[in-house]
């Protein structure tokens, strides 16, 4: 075997596979050229008119409303507490030991089994939930039934799953953090505040962005959290561009038009990856110029 | 025996060889001694076949490697980082090249080998352990002991004792040589250490910047080297060189005017040059050209004192014996003497290589 | 001083067993809910006379929802996804960590864009793509594009593993005498063991727990669990209680396998990222 061609023969399954999924894309990228939908199995060719329609529609632009305050909403409690979590188990109390085995367990469910959790204890009159509330007098909130307490309760359980996975890549952060500029600062007798200000933020602050950025995409994303929970309701209030896409593609049967918004959706996850990514190699030069 | 001509091997824009020739005799011990990042590593894996040369052929007894597989070239490598087997113990980290298709022993034939090896290298203890609880200096042997186990073409050791402690190293330097796979089988050794080339090596080729600048014995390298960096490598403290050029007679007049040195240089008069001697070849009040200067400062080393001694604008260091140079104090006067046979001539540095050596007596 | 010190300490643990009542709370309230009867579903919260009939009626395969076959579907896709996707992706993440080349750069970038592409963008044209091949509904559509999650994970992972192995071991065994394919086999395999059994762990985990593929390219045969899961919500009568017993049982492969490779999670949840 000649060695120059050994590695192409390695990875030639793999690049036949990954033809077999880039095909679908490519397919659908050639879809929405065309009226093709259920009712319209013989397409004609319609240039760009999905993506006119798409950027003129209201219903496109309050879509894309609620998935960023979704994404921005979960990624950010998601961090501070993830966080916190990872700060509070890093003292290796008894307590945190215990507890730290079992940290992932949320993770680990699907999140549309989440969900369907959530729902039943979020249920206004025999949830769980509010069963719980009504000693503190707040026995009926409509958790899911208006549309602020729809997107919340959504973004709840984003918290809930995935918390755990920010916790565990700051908490890994934390341990391979180096010792001695710690054990300087506490020679100086630096403050605790001083020093998770100084050192430890802007050495974990690359492992935290790691997970902002798997977060942040992750939910611009998010489908199988609301679909169980509240379908997008109540209303479109919870309508995010991946269920606004599968209704209007498999609900509906206008496919092209449905793959219209996934692609605008994988456009702007595209984007917003280029961007992150950026910032965290300057993100990562900076950590290294404090250790 | 090993030839290497026109290697040229680039690694994107680094040219790691430069066209390295490279000549080792049958059943010699050939040390190649360099800088780090001079090509040394990818010098030993290019003739192993771990690397493909872009340009320039590999010779082992006489046969082209071109294409030839690592597996098919029969020669056994000792790597820098001894590339032992940490999931295995120190036996079956031996065993390993007699379990291969090439060197396939019967398994009691096999553990004999083994056993011999073992003996040889002072681990016949250490066989069960794994890897991982291994000292440095115990991988080192185990290492070495999985190149000597089998039959080779030729062993090539990548800085098999850097990583020991300098009373080891000594020893293992010592031991190495006695061994008699080592003395029956071609063998080059790879080093950045001088001390351990002048040791070992029954020739010495002096690679930089992916190319050989000087081989030969170690009287050859010592006393006739190629440049001033060849002759800055060897030698502790290293060779003194005073600037300087030739005057109308052929003679060596320092650049501040300070020391002249009678000679006939194979140079054009005014040429810049720089000469050399080393240390150890300077006396006090010996015989030979004299040169006065003071005392700048002194140093014990043991049973020598190294002296360092203003010479007009320059400084020149010099070994002298405990007791001849007990007394001396900062600016007293002293008397040096070199002989002719002791001085070495070099053209004058340049930014893009280091002076040449001049013939001259 | 050290009673303060003691002080922020029970508060810090305060603090932390206040966040894994908020993380586990609604794992147990499964449980209990999945252990009513029926008759007590609405009219009890914590006080009940528990029964497996949940359980029984789930597994029984009763309602009309065949949740048995759901979780042999998961099991099945879930296994083959992961089988397909190591055959072809540890030679791959081998080779691409071993050998810079053209192309490999372009195909692990790919793959990467995979891991953050809204599915939908696959799956539409695939909705109809399958029914024109004839494998909407089936074990082999289902493998096919579970690929967009584990191949991804385990050739990035993988990939990261093997980078971490020197070369020079798997060139100490050619230097031996064993061929690439036996330095391989018998040097870097074995030390990437455990990465290998991790990341296959994981990404059968995600496969499982995957809710969109099965959703939209699946109706009855080939449905798995999570959709199975789902569908005890519907109907008229809300059934609570089974619905629980179905989220319980569909969630407790995952979490035991999750529970064994908790070593390996950092690197696996972050593409390799983080190494721990």
């Amino acid at each position: 075997m000649r060695l120059a061609l050994r590695p192409y023969l390695l990875i030639i399954p793999a690049l036949l596979l990954t033809c077999g999924i880039l095909y679908p894309f490519g397919l659908g990228l050639y879809y929405t050229l065309f009226d093709f939908s259920a009712s319209k199995p013989q397409p004609d060719m319609v240039r760009f008119e999905n993506y006119e329609t798409v950027f003129t529609q209201d219903a496109f632009w309050n879509s894309a409303w609620v998935t960023v305050l979704y994404a921005v909403g979960a990624a950010a409690v998601e961090t501070v507490l993830g966080v916190a979590v990872a700060l509070l188990l890093h003292r290796s109390s008894l307590v945190g030991r215990v507890l730290e085995k079992i940290l992932i367990l949320p993770l680990m469910i699907a999140p549309v089994i989440a969900a369907i959790i959530w729902k039943l204890m979020l249920q206004p009159s025999v949830g769980v939930v509010n069963y719980l509330l009504r000693p503190f007098g707040l026995g009926g909130v409509q958790w899911t039934d208006t549309p602020t307490g729809a997107l919340l309760s959504s973004i709840a359980v984003d918290v809930w799953v995935y918390t755990p996975f920010v916790a565990i890549l700051a908490l890994a952060g934390l341990r391979s953090l180096p010792t001695s500029p710690f054990e300087a600062a506490a020679v100086d007798g630096a403050g605790w505040w001083y020093t998770f200000r100084r050192l430890t933020l802007p050495m974990l602050w690359p492992y935290v962005l790691v997970a902002v950025i798997f977060r942040f995409m992750d939910s611009l994303k998010v489908f199988d959290i609301i679909y169980a929970l509240t379908e997008g309701g109540p209303g479109d209030s919870t309508v995010v561009l991946q269920i606004r896409a599968y209704l209007e593609a498999i609900r509906f049967q206008r496919y092209s038009f449905g793959i219209s918004y996934t692609i605008v959706l994988w456009a702007v996850v595209y984007l917003a990856a280029m961007v992150l990514v950026k910032h965290l190699g300057k993100i990562q030069r900076k950590a290294a110029e404090v250790k | 025996m090993i030839r290497l001509s026109g290697i040229r091997k680039t690694y994107g824009k680094v040219t790691a060889l430069d066209g390295l020739e490279l000549d080792v005799r049958e059943g010699e011990f050939f040390c190649l001694l360099g800088p780090s990042g001079a090509g040394k590593t990818t010098t030993l894996k290019t003739i192993a076949g771990l690397e493909i040369p872009d340009a320039g052929t590999v010779e082992l007894d006489g046969e082209d490697m071109r294409g030839v597989e690592p597996y098919d070239r029969g020669v056994a490598m000792c790597f820098e980082s001894y590339a032992l087997y940490p999931h295995k113990s120190a036996y079956d980290n031996l065993a390993s090249p007699l379990r291969s298709p090439r060197h396939r022993l019967p398994a009691d034939r096999a553990r004999e080998r083994i056993g011999e090896v073992a003996e040889l290298l002072g681990i016949s203890a250490l066989l069960d352990r794994p890897v991982g609880r291994l000292s440095n200096g115990q991988r080192q042997r185990v290492a070495l002991g999985r190149v000597l186990v089998r039959p080779a073409r030729a062993f090539l050791l990548d800085e098999p004792l850097s990583h020991l402690d300098a009373k080891l190293r000594q020893q293992m330097r010592a031991e190495l040589k006695a061994i008699g796979a080592v003395r029956r089988t071609t063998t080059l050794y790879v080093t950045h250490d001088s001390v351990e080339a002048l040791a070992l090596g029954d020739r010495i080729g002096v690679i930089r910047d992916g190319r050989i600048v000087q081989t030969g014995t170690r009287e050859e390298i010592w006393y006739r080297p190629h440049d001033t960096e060849v002759a800055r490598a060897f030698g502790r403290p290293r060779i003194n060189l005073l600037p300087g050029a030739i005057a109308p007679d052929g003679s060596f007049r320092s650049a501040d005017g300070k020391v002249e040195l009678p000679m006939r240089a194979d140079a054009a008069p005014g040429t810049e040059v720089l000469v050399g001697v080393r240390p150890r070849d300077i006396e006090l009040n010996g015989r030979g050209h004299e040169l006065t200067g003071t005392v700048y400062v002194t140093e014990v080393l043991g049973r020598s004192v190294e002296v360092t001694v203003r010479l007009g604008e320059q400084h020149v260091s010099l070994v002298a014996p405990r007791g001849g140079a007990t007394g001396l104090r900062p600016d007293d006067p002293v008397r040096l003497s070199v002989r002719p046979e002791n001085l070495l001539l070099f053209e004058a540095d340049r930014p893009e290589r280091p002076g040449r050596r001049i013939d001259h007596d | 001083m050290t009673v303060k010190k003691r002080l922020l300490g029970w508060l810090a643990d305060a603090a932390l067993v206040l966040y894994f009542v908020f993380a586990l709370f609604p794992i147990a309230w499964m449980v209990i809910l999945s252990l009513k009867p029926t008759n007590e579903l609405f009219s009890t919260y914590f006080s009940f006379s528990p029964t497996l009939d949940g359980y029984r009626t789930v597994l029984g395969d009763s309602e009309g929802i065949p949740f048995v076959r759901f979780f042999v579907n998961s099991l099945v896709v879930s296994v083959g996804a992961v089988v397909l996707s190591l055959l072809v992706g540890l030679p791959a993440a081998y080779a691409s960590a071993r050998w810079r080349f053209k192309g490999s750069e372009n195909l692990m970038f790919t793959l990467l864009s995979f891991r953050f592409a809204p599915e939908l963008t696959v799956i539409i044209p695939l909705f109809v793509l399958y029914q024109k091949l004839g494998l909407f509904d089936t074990y082999v559509g289902m493998v096919w594009v579970l690929q967009l999650v584990t191949l991804p994970l385990i050739v990035w992972i993988m990939r990261s593993y093997f980078a971490d192995l020197t070369p020079e071991l798997e060139q100490a065994a050619l230097l031996d005498g064993y061929t690439r394919k036996q330095a391989f086999v018998r040097v870097a395999l074995p030390l990437v063991k455990p990465g290998v059994a991790a990341v296959s762990l994981l990404a059968f985990i995600f496969a499982w727990n995957n809710f969109v593929f099965p959703l939209i390219l699946t109706s009855n045969e080939a449905q798995t669990v999570t959709v199975g899961a789902l569908s005890f919500l519907g109907g008229d009568r809300p059934k609570y209680n089974l619905t629980a017993a179905a989220a319980l049982v569909s969630v407790v492969p995952p979490l035991l396998l999750a529970l064994t490779i908790q070593r390996y999670l950092v690197r696996g949840l972050s593409f390799g990222a983080v190494k721990s």
